[in-house]
């Protein structure tokens, strides 16, 4: 998969190793923004208030 | 470690890619192929095992910190507004009007180390979210101190992450002050009474009375709930006190004794 996609990317090795790193930037930033925060409601480790539910 | 591995991996990768060009012309013997074949699946899926560590990974940084630095950047940044509001009121609002979009004023736990802590309206997760505490609407009704009336100040705040403002709930002791702070006044409670474990379901505890501690009759409570053990939610924890005297501001906003 990793392989693939360093094979894929162009130029030379430290070209392709920015890119990589953007890629892994870019990443993290959607995870962060978007993923994490959708997530999190989800799961039991957040709820501070006492309730009926 | 990890690029080791992943180097390694490339290998695997990259001999089985030429595998697949030179296939045409020369075709390599069907038993080596199919190892072939197995190798790079079980190495993608070994990658994605990978992955999903480091995202997880990832998502312990996410709670533990950046939604730390997310909410003391909103609370700080509404804590700023409700401080500006207070020095210059805006002309049309009478007296006695009270903003409460923004916030109704500040807590101040000693005890608990994290300076002040924001107060607003409601406990819902977009409320809570912007590290602050927020007063119980629902499912009972909190009685903000400014009324005068009695009853009881029911707050909520975040343990872990969303800036963590009840995180030391466990440091407060009985007799420890808890300090409001509104545009005018200071009003002072002490803690009498601590749950340190019970059911999330457990609502009497942010009755007006809170029978729960010990109390019979209605007077001016403070009720501080946050989830424990840290790191879970698993259950709640409690802390109840009573109001000792309410100050007023001076010119100066100098802090009442417990604060300084």
């Amino acid at each position: 998969m990793y392989g693939w996609i360093w094979r894929h990317l162009p130029g030379n090795v430290w070209v392709r190793a920015l890119i990589s790193l953007l890629l892994v930037l870019a990443v993290i930033y959607v995870l962060f923004q978007y993923v994490f925060p959708w997530a999190e409601p989800l799961l039991p480790f957040n709820d501070v208030t006492v309730d009926n539910q | 470690m990890r690029s080791s591995s992943r180097g390694r991996l490339n290998v695997a990768a990259t001999t089985d890619d030429t595998q697949e060009e030179t296939d045409a012309p020369a075709a390599p013997p069907a038993r080596r192929r199919g190892t072939g074949r197995i190798a790079a699946a079980v190495s993608v899926f070994g990658e994605l095992l990978i992955t999903a560590g480091l995202v997880l990974g990832l998502f312990v940084v996410y709670s533990l910190w950046w939604t730390n630095v997310i909410a003391d950047r909103a609370a700080d940044k509404q804590g700023d507004k409700v401080r500006d509001a207070w020095a210059h009121p805006a002309k049309d609002t009478g007296p006695g009007a009270l903003d409460t979009k923004n916030g109704i004023g500040f807590l101040h736990v000693p005890a608990m180390k994290n300076g002040e802590v924001l107060v607003e309206k409601g406990t819902s997760t977009e409320v809570l979210n912007d590290g602050v505490a927020g007063y119980y609407t629902d499912p009972v009704k909190a009685a903000l101190p400014t009324t005068g009336k009695k009853g009881n100040f029911t707050l909520a705040a975040h343990r872990d992450g969303h800036g963590a403002k009840f995180h030391n709930i466990d440091k407060l002791k009985v007799g420890d002050p808890i300090v409001f702070e509104t545009k005018d006044k200071w009003y002072v409670y002490k803690v009498y009474d601590i749950l340190d474990e019970t059911s999330k379901y457990n609502v009497k505890v942010i009755s007006q009375i809170p029978k729960e501690s010990g109390k019979k009759k209605a007077g001016h409570y403070i009720t501080l709930t946050t989830c424990t053990p840290v790191y879970t939610s698993r259950y709640r924890y409690v802390v109840w006190g009573e109001l000792v005297r309410v100050d007023k501001v001076d010119s100066k906003r100098t802090l009442p004794k417990e604060l300084r």
